[in-house]
């Protein structure tokens, strides 16, 4: 009987720490190669560590983040991100909710749309890059030419009768910057409207019918019904597409270069270029150190936004 | 009701928003099958007038592509497998086990959402050489093996597993490893299909990894090399779109077999996770 006790203890026991043995290699990767980063990422921003050294750096204080704010270029990259964000986040957002909403209407070949719409996401960043890139070349790319043979039928029937000048595309920074937006929501919306879409189809189809014979139109449907039916979907994709905006880098290596005169550098680039071709990791990790608390922070918010309407 | 119109007008509407989504990939596609004077033709047309492979066998000839392409397979594979295994472990351990600080773990999981690796490249290349990692390829296999969607994915769906088919295994003797192989991973195929699907596609897309990691042009994968075809002087057209569209086919492949995957897939990690 005794024994028979003792082996429920050991059993309990042993018990205890299986589930910490399945998930050890997982917390060990994560532990090493990104907690350990983001933590030692802390301690260089306050060294004049460089790429290479290895052994001990000096402690300078603030100085980096002084150095940072000062560098006009960071600031540059910085509000370029930011601008980024608060332009792509709502028209992505947008743009995914309204594609959701249409593939739950009853039309035909839904399963198509939805893989068309969705086909752009398993496309590498570095590929949308050169896609893009090369829709966009110079005056004879697919966007140029195709304005000039819509301004050379509208020329024939008389509706125009100015010449035809391309747009300079990729070497005009703002446009360049639109480009980049576009891009973005181009190869991203499919993803998040898959969620809107999951979302919408989990909401019980008596609501509409109540609705309806409590007369609702339309819109009224779509504003008490759908739209807070979506919350959850909505705070997680909001999050996701922060998440995403702030840290875009691989779509810009190839599709603009962060050019012309940096008019589409965001800061995850240049975060790159002080550390691995200035060799600054220490100002690098200080730039890394103020990325990570914008985007907590705006994460936070948009957290706190959506627990802050729960309540209401 | 709904009229007849508005579902016309509908499906109009999704019919042309396809254009926007297909017209660009197809156009890189047939691009990359015009002959030299075609692609820098001050006139171009949308197909080829005349279709030639040259492209493609002077990418393969030139370049180490064929290298790159091997590279890029290895670790898309070998990392995929590493992520089935200690994701499903992981998913196991959170869906059917109450332990002390479980709450802790899975915050821990959340927050290495919030940590992007983009941000904190360079204290990651100084842990990766640390390691003696550096330019090696198991820089890119084994790191981003641990995924937190990936977690979430088998959690998610072992949650679905009953209680007691796990402990009516104990009862006749079987030791946790022998049920988590003879009971577990079974029990989890879809969910396993699911996240090797994604997986392959991640490692396979992957830019900021070997980016960090790789240094020798031999190791290179094949999203660096193609990075690596774009420049201050311009981008060379010929090789680039070729090897773009072979950077796509295996993705195109994977997408008409799993199609219905990924959307579960992005359900499931995205909405829950």
């Amino acid at each position: 009987m005794i024994s028979k006790v003792l082996t429920y203890k050991k059993y309990r026991r042993k018990q205890r720490t299986i589930p910490y043995i399945f998930l050890a290699p997982n917390l060990l990767i994560f532990s090493i190669f990104i907690i350990l980063p983001a933590m030692i990422g802390i301690i260089y921003s306050f060294t004049d560590r460089t790429l290479f050294s290895f052994d001990g750096a000096n402690f300078i204080g603030f100085q980096n983040y002084v150095t940072v704010f000062r560098d006009p270029f960071f600031i540059k990259a910085l509000s370029n991100t930011m601008g980024l964000a608060v332009v792509t986040v709502p028209l992505m957002f947008l743009t995914a909710l309204g594609l959701a909403v249409l593939l739950k209407q009853p039309i035909k070949w839904l399963g198509f749309y939805r893989a068309t719409y969705y086909w752009p996401v398993m496309i590498s960043a570095i590929v949308v890059g050169i896609i893009w890139q090369w829709i966009l070349a110079g005056n004879f790319g697919l966007y140029n030419v195709t304005f000039q043979s819509i301004h050379a039928f509208l020329t024939k029937i008389g509706l125009i009768s100015t010449p035809f000048t391309p747009s300079a595309t990729l070497s005009d920074g703002r446009f360049a910057w639109i480009a980049v937006v576009f891009a973005i929501i181009w190869s991203r919306a499919g993803y998040y409207m898959i969620i809107f879409l999951a979302a919408l189809l989990s909401i019980p189809v008596s609501l509409y019918e109540a609705s309806e014979i409590d007369g609702a139109n339309k819109f009224q449907k779509f504003r008490f019904i759908t739209y807070p039916m979506l919350k959850a979907a909505r705070t997680t994709v909001l999050i996701l597409m922060t998440m995403e905006v702030f840290k875009v880098y691989p779509l810009v290596v190839t599709f603009t270069g962060g050019g012309p005169f940096r008019a589409t550098e965001f800061t995850v680039q240049y975060i790159y270029q002080v550390a691995f071709q200035h060799y600054q990791v220490g100002i690098a990790s200080a730039m890394s150190v103020i990325m990570l608390l914008i985007v907590t922070s705006f994460s936070g918010l948009v957290f706190f936004l959506s627990k802050r309407g729960e309540s209401q | 009701m709904i009229s007849k119109r508005y579902v016309i007008r509908v499906q109009i509407t999704a019919s042309l928003i396809i254009f926007i989504f297909l017209i660009p990939v197809l156009y890189t596609i047939v691009s990359s099958f015009k002959s030299l004077s075609e692609l820098f033709s001050t006139s171009p047309t949308f197909f080829p007038k005349e279709w030639t492979l040259n492209n493609f066998i002077h990418v393969l000839s030139t370049g180490n592509y064929l290298q790159y392409i091997g590279n890029s397979l290895v670790v898309a594979t070998v990392s995929t497998f590493i992520a089935i295994v200690i994701n499903t472990m992981s998913g196991y351990a959170l869906a059917k086990f109450k332990f002390k600080g479980a709450t802790v773990i899975m915050i821990v999981i959340l927050s290495t959402i919030m940590l992007p690796l983009e941000i904190f490249m360079a204290p990651i290349f100084k842990v990766i050489a640390f390691f003696g990692m550096y330019d090696s390829l198991w820089a890119i296999i084994i790191p981003p093996a641990a995924t937190p969607t990936g977690i979430f994915l088998m959690r998610q769906y072992l949650l679905t597993i009953p209680d007691d088919i796990i402990d009516s295994a104990r009862i006749d003797g079987a030791s946790e490893w022998q049920i988590f192989t003879r009971i577990i991973v079974p029990n989890a195929k879809p969910a396993i299909a699911t996240l090797a699907i994604f997986s392959f596609m991640w490692r396979w897309n992957d830019y900021i990894w070997p980016l960090i990691s790789i240094f020798s042009p031999k190791k290179q994968t094949l999203q660096l090399a193609i990075a690596n075809l774009t420049g201050e002087y311009g981008t060379d057209y010929t090789s680039a779109l070729a090897i773009s569209v072979f950077s796509m086919i295996p993705m195109l492949l994977m997408f008409v077999t799993f199609q219905r995957s990924f959307v579960q897939g992005t359900v499931e990690s995205g909405m829950k996770g």
